[in-house]
C-alpha cells in the first residue's frame, strides 16, 4: 500500500473512531444532552477528593448517589442511599441508618464498610482537599460502624446541621462515599485516577473526552430490584461542553442540547422565539432561578491598600447595584440587601439586619467612597486616578470566564469604579485557575465569587465560613473555600467567637437571632467581603424530548442541573411524545 | 515633410498623460488616502460633536437598534442613539468614533516602529556586509517562520491588560522581518552603482552613504511595505482583540466584534453591534489596499495605465 493510501485508509479509521462514539446505537430521543461550562481537563480522573473537573460532568449526577438530597422546596433531607440520620441529644454523635440493597455498579453490596472507610479516608488525608472532605475532616473525630447497615459519627463539637451539611446536597455537592473494595487496595488515595469509575447510580460511565462525557443506563440499577424507584426513561446522557452563550443557544434553538447553562435574558428570548419547546423555572418575566449563591466581591486582605478596612467600606459606597441588576442581569434579578440569600427563610434575619442600619445600599453615595479614599491618604491625579506616594490606586479584579454573566458583571463593576477614580482592572482566569489555585491558594486582589454561599433557612451556614479558624497563610489551601480573604483582625476573633458558639445551637433556637446581629456587626464593621446581587440563573430546559423539567409549576426540587440532586430529575423525565 | 498636428486621439492622451504627470495624484493612492483621512476625521470630529463617554458601560439603553429599524423586543432606533448600543449599554457611535482610530492608530504604531527597525537593520545589513549581514539576516529569517500571533496570545494571556501603545510595541516586534530583508536586497544590488561608487570615493560616511543617499530611492518600497505592515499589524491587533485579548477597557473595534460574539449579539439578532465594527474595518482595508495598489503604481510607471 502506498504511502498516501495508507495516510487516507488511516485517517478514515480515526474519523470512524472518533465519530463511533456519538454513533447512534442509542437514538437521540433516548438521550439526553446536558451543556457542560468547562473543559474536562483530565478525563480519566474520577478522584473527586482532588481538584479539576471530577464530579459536574455527571459523575455526580448520574453515576455516585448521595445519602441525602435536601428539598429547596420542602425544606426537607430526602432520604436516598441513607434512610435516617439522628443525633443525640446534645448533638455530637450521630448515626446513619444506610437502605439496604444497594449495590455498585459492579455487583458489590454498598454498606456501613464504605462508608467508614471513605470518611477515615478523608480524615487522614490532607491531600484530599475538595471543600466536602475539608468539612468532614473539621468537624468528625471518628467514625464506627455498628452494623452493615449503621454507622456512628463522632463529632468534634455539637453540630445541630451535621446531616444535611455534609450529605444532604445542600449545596452543590455532598460527601459521596466511595466503594472500598476500590479503593483500598490504593496506597495513596490522593494520586489514585479511579478510572474507570463505578458508583450506586443508574448510568454507567461508557467514554470521556477533554469536552464530553457520555453515560448509559445501568440496567441492573439496584433501586429498580430493591423497589425504591424504576429506572430512568433516558438510555443515555452526554455531557457537552458547548463553549459559550452563543453556541449554547445555536444548540437549544436547534434541538441539539437539552439543557444548557445560564445564558442572558434577551439571548432566552431569541432561543425562545425561535424553539418555542424551550423553557425555563419561571414561565414569565424574569424567567430565573436564584440559586442559593449570591454573588459578591472578594477582598484579598492580605493585599494592600485592602487590608484596609475603611477602603472596603469606600468600595461599597462606589458600587451602584441596582445598575448592576439593570445592566449586567437585565432586571432578572434583585440587589443584596445582606450577606445572605434572600430566600422566604432567612428574611427574618435579614430584615433585622436592615432595621439595625446593616443592610446594603442598592444605590451608590460615590462621595462618600471618595471621601474615604482621600481620608486614607489618596489624591486624585490629573488622569482622573487616585495617587498615593506616586502610585495609582489600582484594583485588580479576578473573574471567572466560564460565564458571560460573571465577566459582564465585573465590567459593570469595573466601570464603576474607574468612574469613581479607581484604576480597576479585570484578571480573567480560566474555570479552572479560578477554582483551583485563584481563590485557595489566595493569589487574587479582588474577586467576583459566591463563597458565603450556604445559607437557605439559617444563617450559620454562611457565617460560619468567615471564622479565624479557616484563616491559611497565602500559598496555602484555604479550608473547604473558607474565608479566602484572610479575614484575620481583633474584630474577625469577636465575629468568630459569637458565629462558633451558634454553631452549636439548633436550627431555630431562639438565640440565634440575637447572636445574628452581634456577629453581624464585626462583620458589617470591616466588610471583609461585599454582598452585591442575588444569583440569577437563567436555564433553558428543551421539552422537545423529554419533559418533567423541574419547574416553579412543577417544583420537586430546584433546577440547577450541574449539583448532585439531579437523580432526582433524571427519574423525574419522560419522553415527549 | 510628416504632418505633425496631433490628431484628436493624441490630444486625449496627451491630456491624460498630463494628469499623470505627477505620479503622486495617482486616483488610487488619493481615494485610499482619503477613506483613511475620513476615519481619523471621524475621530477627531467625533469626539467634539458627539459625547465619547458614551463608550463605556451602562451609558446608555442596552440593546438599542439603529435608526430605521427594530429589534427583537419591538424597540425602535432612537436619534439619541442614531447607529444604536450594545447589550452593556454602549452607544455603537460613540465606539466607532473611539474604536476605529484607535484599531488605525495601533497599525500605524507598530508600523512605524517596525519599519523604523527593518530600515536600519536592512541597511545595515546589506551595506556594511559581513558578520554584521549574516547575524541580522538569520535573526530575521529565524523571526519570520514565527507566527505573531501564537506568541502574542501567550503573552497577552499572561499579562492581561495591556494599553494600545504596548500591545502597538508588541506587534512592532513581529513586523521588521520583511522590511529589513526587502530593504537589504535592494540595498545589495544599489551598493555597486555609480553614485554610491562616487559618494565612497569622496570620503563619504557610511551613514551618509545609507541613509543620505540610497534611502531617498527607497521611498517608494518603503511606503510600500508600510502599507503592506500597517495591514498586517491592523490584522494582527484584530486577531488579539477578536480573542478578548488586548486593553480591555479602551474601546477597540476588534474587542467590540469579541463582545457582540460573547453576549450572543448573533442569535438576538443584533446585527449593528458586530456588523457596524466589521464593515468599517472592511472600509479601513479597502483604503490600505488602494494605497497600496497606488503606490506600486508611482514605483512602477509600468503599471499606470492610461485610460
Amino acid at each position: 500500500m502506498s504511502f498516501k493510501k495508507s495516510v487516507l485508509l488511516a485517517s478514515a479509521l480515526a474519523l470512524a473512531a472518533t465519530t463511533g462514539i456519538y454513533a447512534q446505537e442509542v437514538a437521540r430521543e433516548d438521550t439526553v444532552i446536558f451543556d457542560l461550562d468547562r473543559t474536562i481537563k483530565d478525563p480519566e480522573n474520577f478522584n473527586w477528593f482532588t481538584p479539576g473537573t471530577k464530579r459536574l460532568h455527571g459523575a455526580h449526577q448520574a453515576m455516585w448517589e448521595p445519602l441525602f438530597i435536601l428539598n429547596y422546596v420542602s425544606g426537607e433531607l430526602e432520604p436516598w442511599l441513607g434512610t435516617e440520620f439522628t443525633a443525640n441529644a446534645t448533638h455530637d454523635v450521630w448515626t446513619l441508618s444506610i437502605r439496604d440493597g444497594v449495590k455498585w455498579s459492579d455487583g458489590e453490596a454498598f454498606n456501613a464498610d464504605d462508608v467508614v472507610f471513605t470518611v477515615n479516608m478523608a480524615l487522614g488525608n490532607e491531600d484530599l482537599s475538595a471543600r466536602e472532605a475539608a468539612t468532614i475532616r473539621a468537624q468528625v473525630a471518628s467514625v464506627e460502624k455498628v452494623d452493615d447497615l449503621t454507622v456512628t459519627f463522632n463529632l468534634k463539637k455539637p453540630n445541630p446541621r451535621f446531616a444535611v451539611e455534609n450529605f444532604g446536597v445542600r449545596i452543590f455537592g455532598s460527601f459521596l462515599i466511595m466503594p472500598e473494595h476500590v479503593w483500598s487496595k490504593q496506597e495513596d488515595p490522593a494520586t489514585f485516577a479511579f478510572y474507570p469509575p463505578i458508583g450506586t447510580g443508574p448510568y454507567k460511565y461508557t467514554s470521556g473526552a477533554s469536552n464530553r462525557m457520555i453515560w448509559d443506563r445501568d440496567d441492573n440499577y439496584w433501586g429498580a430490584s430493591a423497589g425504591f424507584n424504576d429506572l430512568p426513561e433516558p438510555k443515555r446522557l452526554i455531557w457537552l461542553e458547548s463553549g459559550g452563550e452563543e453556541s449554547r443557544a445555536q444548540l437549544m434553538a436547534t434541538n441539539q442540547m437539552d439543557v444548557a447553562n445560564t445564558v442572558t435574558l434577551g439571548t432566552f428570548e431569541a432561543i425562545q422565539a425561535q424553539n418555542p419547546s424551550i423553557i425555563a423555572w419561571k414561565d414569565g418575566m424574569p424567567f430565573a432561578w436564584s440559586d442559593p449563591c449570591a454573588r459578591q466581591l472578594e477582598f484579598n486582605t492580605t493585599v494592600a491598600p485592602w487590608g484596609d478596612a475603611n477602603m472596603r467600606q469606600a468600595i461599597n459606597h462606589i458600587i451602584n447595584r441596582q445598575q448592576i441588576v439593570n445592566v449586567a442581569y437585565e432586571g432578572t434579578t434583585e440587589t443584596s440587601r445582606s450577606i445572605f440569600v434572600q430566600y422566604g427563610g432567612m428574611e427574618k434575619y435579614i430584615s433585622a439586619i436592615e432595621g439595625a442600619g446593616m443592610g446594603f445600599s442598592s444605590k451608590a453615595d460615590v462621595a462618600a467612597g471618595q471621601a474615604l479614599i482621600e481620608a486614607a491618604g489618596y489624591v486624585k491625579g490629573a488622569d482622573g486616578i487616585y495617587e498615593k506616594d506616586g502610585q495609582d490606586l489600582v484594583a485588580n479584579v479576578t473573574v471567572n470566564t466560564a460565564s458571560t454573566e460573571l465577566t459582564r458583571a465585573v465590567d459593570v463593576i469595573l466601570e464603576q469604579l474607574q468612574r469613581a477614580g479607581i484604576d480597576a482592572k479585570p484578571v480573567p482566569v480560566e474555570n479552572g485557575v479560578f477554582w483551583g489555585t485563584a481563590l485557595p491558594l489566595g493569589e487574587y486582589e479582588l474577586a467576583y465569587t459566591w463563597l458565603s454561599c450556604g445559607s437557605i433557612n439559617e444563617p450559620w451556614a454562611s457565617m460560619g465560613r468567615y471564622t479565624a479558624k479557616d484563616v491559611a497563610p497565602i500559598g496555602e489551601r484555604a479550608p473547604g473555600f473558607n474565608n479566602t480573604g484572610r479575614w484575620n483582625t481583633e474584630a474577625t476573633a469577636a465575629y468568630s467567637a459569637i458565629v462558633d458558639k451558634m454553631g452549636g445551637l439548633g436550627v431555630g433556637d431562639p438565640a440565634i437571632q440575637g447572636m445574628v446581629l452581634d456577629a453581624y456587626k464585626y462583620y458589617r464593621d470591616e466588610v471583609p467581603f461585599l454582598p452585591i446581587v442575588q444569583a440569577s440563573k437563567l436555564l433553558p430546559y428543551n421539552t422537545n424530548y423529554w419533559t418533567g423539567w423541574p419547574t416553579q409549576a412543577n417544583n420537586y426540587n430546584h433546577p440547577a442541573h450541574w449539583w448532585g440532586h439531579m437523580h432526582q430529575v433524571l427519574h423525574n423525565l419522560k419522553k415527549a411524545n | 515633410m510628416t504632418d505633425t498636428t496631433p490628431t484628436r486621439a493624441e490630444h486625449k492622451l496627451a491630456r491624460k498623460m498630463k494628469r499623470f504627470e505627477n505620479p503622486w495624484m495617482n486616483p488610487k493612492l488619493l481615494w485610499g488616502a482619503g477613506i483613511l483621512i475620513g476615519i481619523i476625521v471621524l475621530g477627531l470630529l467625533g469626539r467634539i460633536f458627539w459625547d465619547p463617554e458614551l463608550v463605556f458601560t451602562g451609558s446608555a439603553p442596552l440593546k438599542l437598534p439603529p435608526i430605521g429599524f427594530e429589534n427583537l423586543r419591538k424597540q425602535a432606533g432612537i436619534w439619541d442613539f442614531p447607529l444604536g448600543t450594545d447589550g452593556a449599554g454602549r452607544d455603537l457611535l460613540a465606539l466607532i468614533i473611539i474604536g476605529a482610530p484607535n484599531s488605525l492608530f495601533v497599525g500605524l504604531l507598530a508600523s512605524c516602529v517596525g519599519m523604523g527597525l527593518g530600515i536600519f537593520l536592512g541597511f545595515s545589513a546589506g551595506f556594511i556586509g559581513g558578520r554584521t549581514d549574516d547575524f541580522i539576516r538569520v535573526i530575521s529569517d529565524v523571526m519570520i517562520t514565527i507566527p505573531p500571533l501564537l506568541i502574542l496570545v501567550v503573552f497577552q494571556a499572561a499579562y492581561g491588560d495591556v494599553s494600545l501603545t504596548m500591545m502597538a510595541l508588541l506587534i512592532a516586534a513581529f513586523v521588521w522581518q520583511s522590511p529589513t530583508r526587502l530593504i537589504r536586497a535592494q540595498v545589495l544590488s544599489m551598493r555597486e552603482s555609480g553614485y554610491v561608487q562616487m559618494a565612497r570615493l569622496s570620503g563619504a560616511s557610511t551613514m551618509h552613504i545609507m541613509f543620505k543617499e540610497m534611502l531617498p530611492n527607497l521611498v517608494p518600497y518603503l511606503f510600500g511595505s508600510f502599507i503592506a505592515n500597517v495591514t498586517t499589524s491592523i490584522v494582527t491587533a484584530v486577531g488579539l482583540e477578536v480573542l478578548g485579548l488586548g486593553p480591555q477597557r479602551i474601546p477597540t473595534l476588534g474587542r467590540t466584534i469579541y463582545e457582540a460574539i460573547n453576549s450572543g449579539a448573533l442569535i438576538q439578532n443584533l446585527w449593528w453591534w458586530w456588523g457596524i465594527p466589521t464593515l468599517l474595518l472592511a472600509v479601513m482595508f479597502i483604503g490600505l489596499l488602494l494605497i497600496n495598489l497606488g503606490l506600486d503604481e508611482v514605483s512602477n510607471p509600468r503599471l499606470r495605465k492610461l485610460s
